[in-house]
């Protein structure tokens, strides 16, 4: 109920007006949202690409935060959904941010701001790598990025 | 009534938001104007029950709890918020929470409580039957009777809630029926409307109806009727006449329109000639000359018409005085265009005038203008030389004094100067003259 409604409020507000760079993909229900995102600069990595982000709201929303990661489909040739390369997202979508764990998480936070905060911090990177460890943890990690516990060392991004 | 109806809170997070809120008196937590907000020391203000929430799902210390907003660590919650931002958000308009049931209320939210309370002729109240748990419009409630009893209807056998019953009976249940009242038959009565349409026993007029067949008989026997009945042979042929009568008839009032018009312009032609005709005859008697000089000089077809005028007035005299007044008419026609040609042309030759007046007012200025410089110019030219005359004139009167005359051409000009000696503004002229004769000479 509480999440619902401020989820509805989010979107009224979204379908108003929304950052550039920034749309909706996906909002028909109010448990899973897609956003489609474009970093603005000529940052060479992310240069002409629309990169995809899945929402999932829990009921206790905005109090916890949503579950954020990059997904690949719909990756038809006309509508490519890619991954970003970043030191700090793998190539499975998984983001590792300290806004999106409940430690770092602030129910003053909106999608808005997640998405800004996600674009800022792609805009930021210059380094052309995944993080260390990508292949093995896509291979055996079969947790949802809410369960998983990182340590968040990088103060840069 | 129940008390713990009346003690029902009603959410005001699930309120319909009329009017649109300042973004500034937004929770930033649920997005809906501040309820019952507290400040902390950060000066961020939060819902109460937002923050508390957000306190009790905090993973670490309640200590260590930070500001949602700002994250500074928050060692104190504060209630008194300014009044003033307490009652900016109760100023906000809502609708009624009932609005699903009715209700058409609009009005600040800190009014929403009180009207749910007291007012609200369509909160849903529970019903005074304990075993039933449904709830009822507060304007519905019978004090003691539960109106969710269920009937099972007559005709359909459906089981109603008394609230419905009535309704149902008179109006929705769908074995109701209804009798033809052409055909005899009984129909359902959500059926009636299309059983009109097909009904084969309805008594419809021929299509030759409205040329004057008084026959009505049932759709079977429509077709067998319209077959035989001349009108409907003829209806073709009859409409053809009614549009060109309707033709006609247009092109007959216009005509009449016209005509008005003219008998209008015809009457007064007549009054005005019935008014001379009474002025002339009135003459008449009295001076016969006249009114032969009037004939005479109006042309030559008046005179017969005017000897006979006191015979037979009527015909005659319209005649004469129709042509009379024709040509007076045309005079004045012309002269009136006689008089426009000449103010045009006297506007236009005063406007010409008043064109080379200025243009050469303006030559005159200029010239003016070059004239005075040239006399500038001249006087400035002229300076010096006068100055050197005057000191010359000076040494020639002296000269002269001494009575030695050498040069005969000064001696022409040195009198007069002689004479002016002590006034040099006559001399001017002259010497104006002398002097550019002089520089030549030099």
């Amino acid at each position: 109920m509480f999440a619902t409604k401020r989820l509805g409020k989010e979107l009224l507000k979204m379908k108003e007006h929304l950052p550039p760079g920034i749309t909706i993909a996906k909002s028909e229900n109010l448990e899973e949202w897609h956003m489609d995102l474009q970093v603005l600069d000529d940052n060479p990595l992310y240069q002409d690409q629309t990169y995809r982000l899945k929402f999932t709201f829990g009921s206790k929303y905005p109090i916890e935060p949503p579950e954020v990661q990059f997904i690949e489909s719909p990756n038809t040739p006309s509508t490519p959904r890619p991954i970003p390369i970043h030191p700090h997202i793998y190539s499975n979508g998984i983001i590792c941010l300290d806004l999106l764990s409940s430690a770092g998480w602030s129910p003053v936070q909106t999608v808005e701001s997640v998405c800004v905060s996600i674009q800022s911090m792609l805009t930021a990177n210059t380094r052309n790598e995944r993080p260390p460890g990508d292949s093995d943890f896509v291979s055996y990690n079969r947790r949802r990025p809410r369960d998983i516990n990182f340590f968040y060392d990088d103060d840069n991004v | 009534m129940d008390p713990p109806n009346d003690n029902e809170v009603v959410d005001l997070r699930s309120l319909d938001y009329v009017s649109r809120y300042d973004d500034h008196l937004m929770c930033a937590i649920c997005h809906c104007p501040f309820i019952r907000p507290i400040r902390l020391q950060c000066d961020h203000v939060f819902c109460q029950k937002c923050l508390n929430t957000a306190i009790t799902s905090f993973a670490g210390f309640r200590d260590d709890f930070t500001c949602p907003s700002c994250r500074t660590p928050t060692k104190g919650v504060y209630l008194n918020v300014p009044r003033l931002l307490i009652n900016m958000c109760d100023d906000i308009r809502v609708k009624c929470p009932f609005a699903v049931e009715g209700c058409e209320e609009v009005m600040p939210r800190g009014h929403v409580q009180s009207h749910v309370d007291k007012y609200c002729n369509y909160r849903l109240v529970d019903c005074p039957n304990d075993q039933c748990g449904n709830k009822t419009r507060k304007m519905d409630l019978h004090p003691e009777k539960c109106m969710h009893a269920l009937h099972t209807c007559q005709h359909c056998g459906d089981d109603i809630m008394e609230k419905d019953y009535e309704e149902h009976v008179q109006e929705s249940c769908p074995s109701l029926e209804t009798t033809c009242p052409d055909c005899q038959t009984t129909v359902l009565q959500q059926e009636f409307e299309e059983h009109v349409k097909a009904c084969p026993e309805m008594n419809h007029p021929c299509a030759a109806s409205k040329f004057g067949c008084p026959v009505k008989v049932t759709r079977s026997e429509l077709a067998a009727h319209e077959q035989g009945c001349p009108l409907v042979m003829m209806g073709p042929y009859l409409d053809a006449q009614n549009s060109r009568l309707g033709s006609l008839e247009s092109t007959v009032r216009h005509l009449q329109q016209r005509n008005e018009i003219y008998e209008d312009g015809l009457s007064n032609i007549r009054s005005t000639l019935f008014e001379s005709s009474r002025g002339i005859p009135e003459r008449d008697p009295n001076l016969p000359q006249e009114s032969l000089n009037e004939g005479r000089l109006s042309g030559a077809p008046e005179q017969p018409e005017n000897d006979q005028w006191i015979d037979l007035p009527n015909v005659y005299s319209t005649n004469a005085n129709t042509y009379l007044l024709s040509l007076h008419e045309s005079l004045r026609e012309e002269v009136g265009q006689l008089s426009r040609a000449i103010t045009d042309l006297d506007a236009r030759a005063s406007m010409a005038i008043m064109n080379e007046c200025l243009r050469i007012k303006e030559d005159m200025a200029h010239t003016n203008a070059a004239v005075s410089s040239i006399r500038m110019q001249v006087q400035w030219l002229m300076n010096p030389r006068l100055h050197q005359a005057q000191r010359m004139a000076g040494a020639r009167n002296s000269n002269n004094g001494n009575g030695n005359t050498h040069d005969g051409d000064d001696t022409a000009t040195a009198g007069p100067s002689n004479a002016a000696g002590p006034s040099p503004g006559l001399l001017r002229p002259r010497r104006l003259s002398d002097g550019g004769r002089e520089g030549t000479k030099l």
